[in-house]
């Protein structure tokens, strides 16, 4: 009988691109910053067309009652693995490292859609994600890639839409990693008037090991404003990525960002926006003395611009309860729901989505209670107009095992 | 002494209390664990020094599935006193605790705080003695770094207890020791009086991958399973060797056996890391083989598979919310795992959320919630006051601790968090952190907020490392 309704469900949840779907009485979190408050969206081929209090429908829109529960835009995770790493320990289900490419080193082409990351961070709010290179001894780890989570084989997202580095502690002196990082920006600006075939010829290029993709995407970053994603944490470290974007005018965000509160001036004067983990308050190297849980509530006070990221793996959904932490700690509550959602697509140039406005692509939640509890959930979730299926590989785990039946496992399904 | 300042304020001090009764309120017993073997590294812990407390309009959780919504709570000398309505009492602190709640102080069961201490440099790397596969000899405790900042970290969040494990390297990787919360430089003083050591075992894919990368044995699951049986066989005999009347029969004294030989007297507790239910089911045979009893089952991300054996056994299984996916043994994650453990066998089953991290512990309210919804959504009916037991009062079970903490009944430990509203929100912190009576932390007054060497003018001379 469940299962029935189920394959009716997926079969005619693909025939619904067109269907009108009316979100009547929620209360709606835009993403915009706004403050929350009630009204019904209205759905139609993929786009948001309408917010407001009594709208008018037709006979053939679907209509959920939402009656008052949080709606609010789909999440996007700023800095996650998802699709690229299957588990954590087995290289041989990774692909996000190139022992060959740096900065043209782009993951989208390794991106799996059949991926277990997929349903399980989708069923737990996350619409969509910026997958990233993991981090490597070079300053700069390569090209991120934009990704839709509906699991569809076409792959729906948007090729290099980043570029990810690092700066901090390391074996070697951060020194030279701040000359390697001014090289390779160098090289990056040189495309702009130099033939690539001679820049290919340059000591400095063979010196540094680097590719023709390389030289490619450092040129994108210099000159094209790709945003350039660094990790970075200690105070001082902060400043000379500061420089960095002065010197070559980068479309620099700012990660990890523990020691943000000593250069908060600084940080928002460059109008720079920051991706960080509210909770980690662990000073896990010489480099984060000054972590502390209200690092969000600095950064928000200071209006300056704030993302997500977990330090868990898998788990990227978890962005919720380190925002909810950071509003504990006393960071306003829309700029967390805003913080996974417009902040991420205006700062990675996703323009078409992130928020519930009119015009955007209908990436919406319902949820079953307060989207910073962790112990919420999606109630009802929809990905470009579409509702998508909860099922996850851990729920149906679930089911089989507080099924009661008295057969073996293996045939509960 | 003690004792009569106690009895006076039990006389005079307060109207409403129903029975009278006596607290030993000794403390840094110096009774040993294993009398003859483990005549040494005893507790030295004294409380701090406190006052008798009266909470009023307080809702409560007491650890063990009871809720008292709008009541008093009493504590002197360290101890819980009384709950009760209308409670009054004179000479005493008394802390409005309107629309706030009180819990038991959380415990931990599983931490490397001291160990693995932060920052995570190679220095303070003394979690594991990865230098061979058998290291029951080792002792945790004797890593401990008592600076560590997460300490302080930890209190924050409401730990009162932890019990820190050396890590999963090894197939036996050595004792484990609980310790109170508190800020003190030795570690015999931080240790939890009268607390019994653990054993860490270790299962699966850590220790063959530790050993099997060096070409040396264990680099399998057979591999892992011969290494303590083998040994084992060679506790037995040692026991056997102990027990004998004549002394000139006794084995010459070996650390790694006196451990292994406690486990077997039932004096020392196994922690065993272990996430497959086959492996699990594994290594319950293999206590009944050698004759001794497993405390609980750690990381246990299969536990949801074996719940009914577990609750049979009456094993606990100490589990994280959510984590999953870092490693094979690890991909089969539930979020309902914690939920279905505890609910085994009509409820009887013993289910800890614990953190093995740093950031973990400081949430474990938090991860407790995720715990009870995601079980409450598998169909489960699952309350607060029930599950708040998962960060009290069953890791102290696990711990061998239950009789002096884990939950909020007269005559216990007063071991304590107020909560700024209900615990199971997100919003809500820790105000106020007793131990043993004594405020620890309290999130209004910095002077009662410890701050560690490490943290002492660290960034600027004149400022501390953190609020």
């Amino acid at each position: 009988m469940k299962k029935l309704f189920i394959t009716f469900f997926i079969f005619s949840s693909s025939y619904l691109f067109a269907e009108t779907i009316l979100l009547k009485g929620g209360l709606v979190h835009s993403g915009t910053g706004d403050v929350g408050k009630i009204q019904d969206v209205l759905i139609s081929d993929r786009l948001i067309v309408n917010i407001g209090n009594n709208l008018v429908i037709d006979g053939n829109t679907k209509v959920i009652e939402v009656n008052g529960l949080p709606v609010t835009p789909g999440l996007i995770s700023p800095m996650s693995n998802i699709g690229i790493v299957e588990i954590n320990s087995l290289d041989v289900t990774r692909d996000d490292q190139s022992n060959i490419l740096s900065a043209g080193f782009s993951i989208f082409n390794a991106f799996n859609p059949n991926s277990t990351l997929i349903p399980w961070n989708r069923s737990n709010g996350v619409t969509s994600a910026i997958t990233s290179p993991s981090s490597s001894s070079f300053p700069i780890y390569g090209l991120a890639s934009f990704f839709i989570l509906d699991g569809n084989i076409e792959i729906k997202g948007i090729k290099d839409v980043a570029m990810f580095g690092g700066l901090g502690a390391s074996y070697d002196s951060r020194a030279e990693t701040i000359s390697v990082l001014d090289s390779l920006l160098e090289i990056g600006k040189m495309t702009s008037t130099i033939p690539l075939t001679e820049i290919l010829e340059m000591s400095l290029v063979d010196q540094l090991e680097l590719q023709y993709q390389d030289i490619i995407a450092l040129g994108k970053l210099v000159n094209e404003g790709l945003p350039f994603v660094l990790e970075t944490n200690r105070a001082v470290d902060i400043l000379q990525a500061l420089a960095m974007k002065k010197k070559f005018n980068l479309n620099l965000v700012l990660a990890s960002v523990e020691e943000a509160p000593m250069v908060l001036d600084q940080i928002k004067e460059s109008n720079t926006p920051v991706i960080i983990d509210p909770m980690d308050n662990i000073p896990n190297s010489f480099d984060e003395l000054g972590s502390s849980l209200e690092l969000g509530k600095i950064l928000d006070e200071a209006g300056i611009k704030i993302m997500f990221s977990t330090q868990r793996s898998h788990n990227y959904h978890l962005m919720r309860q380190g925002s909810g932490n950071a509003v504990a700690h006393g960071m306003s509550y829309e700029t967390a729901i805003k913080g996974m959602s417009k902040t991420v697509a205006e700062t990675f140039g996703l323009e078409n989505r992130g928020s519930i406005e009119q015009g955007k692509l209908a990436d919406i939640i319902i949820w079953d209670g307060d989207p910073l509890e962790p112990a919420s959930f999606p109630k009802v979730l929809i990905i470009e107009g579409q509702i998508q299926d909860l099922t996850s590989r851990s729920t149906k785990l679930t089911e089989r095992y507080t099924n009661k039946e008295d057969k073996p496992s293996s045939y509960k399904h | 002494m003690k004792k009569i300042s106690f009895l006076l304020i039990t006389l005079f001090a307060f109207i409403g209390c129903s029975e009278s009764f006596d607290i030993d309120v000794s403390f840094g017993n110096k009774e040993s664990i294993n009398p003859g073997i483990d005549d040494a590294f005893f507790s030295t812990y004294k409380p701090m020094d406190s006052q008798p407390i009266l909470f009023k309009s307080a809702n409560i959780y007491d650890g063990i599935g009871g809720e008292f919504i709008n009541y008093d709570l009493l504590i002197s000398n360290g101890k819980i006193l009384e709950i009760g309505k209308s409670l009054s009492a004179v000479g005493v602190l008394i802390i409005d605790s309107t629309n706030k709640w009180i819990t038991p102080g959380i415990i931990d069961i599983h931490s490397h705080m001291g160990v693995y201490s932060a920052p995570g440099v190679s220095t303070s790397s003394d979690g594991n003695e990865a230098t061979s596969p058998m290291t029951a000899e080792v002792w945790a405790e004797h890593s401990l770094w008592t600076q560590d900042p997460q300490f302080a970290l930890a209190l924050k969040g409401g730990v009162t207890a932890f019990h820190v494990l050396p890590g999963s390297a090894n197939l036996f990787g050595g004792r484990g020791t609980t310790f109170k919360n508190v800020s003190q430089n030795t570690i015999q003083a931080m240790k939890f009086p009268g607390a019994p050591h653990s054993l860490k075992m270790a299962c699966g894919e850590n220790p063959k991958r530790v050993y099997g990368n060096r070409t040396q044995a264990p680099s399998t699951r057979m591999g892992n399973m011969a290494g303590y049986r083998s040994t084992w066989i060679d506790a037995v005999e040692y026991t056997d060797g102990m027990n004998e009347d004549n002394p000139d029969y006794r084995p010459i004294r070996n650390l790694a056996m006196d451990t292994l030989m406690g486990v077997l007297k039932g004096e020392i507790l196994i922690q065993n890391h272990c996430y497959r239910a086959e492996e699990m089911a594994m290594m319950i045979e293999m206590s009944r083989e050698f004759n001794y009893k497993i405390t609980a089952f750690h990381h246990a991300v299969e536990a949801y598979k074996i719940a009914d054996l577990l609750a049979d056994e009456e094993i606990c299984a100490a589990l994280w919310a959510d984590w999953w996916g870092f490693k094979h043994e690890a991909y089969d994650m539930v979020q309902a795992n914690v939920a279905i453990v505890d609910q085994a066998r009509n409820g009887s089953g013993c289910a800890i959320v614990h953190s093995d991290d740093p950031v973990g512990i400081q949430h474990l309210n938090q991860e407790a919630a995720k715990a009870m919804a995601a079980g409450n959504r598998a169909g489960f009916d699952i309350s607060r006051a029930h599950a708040i037991r998962w960060i009290t009062s069953n890791p102290a079970k696990a711990a061998g601790i239950l009789d002096q903490t884990g939950s909020i009944e007269i005559g216990k430990d007063a071991d304590l968090v107020l909560w700024t509203g209900n615990p199971f929100s997100i919003y809500s912190r820790a105000e106020k952190v007793l131990i043993d009576g004594a405020i620890a932390f309290d999130m209004i007054n910095p002077e009662i907020q410890p701050i560690t060497d490490f943290d002492l003018g660290i960034i600027k001379p004149i400022h501390n490392r953190v609020k």
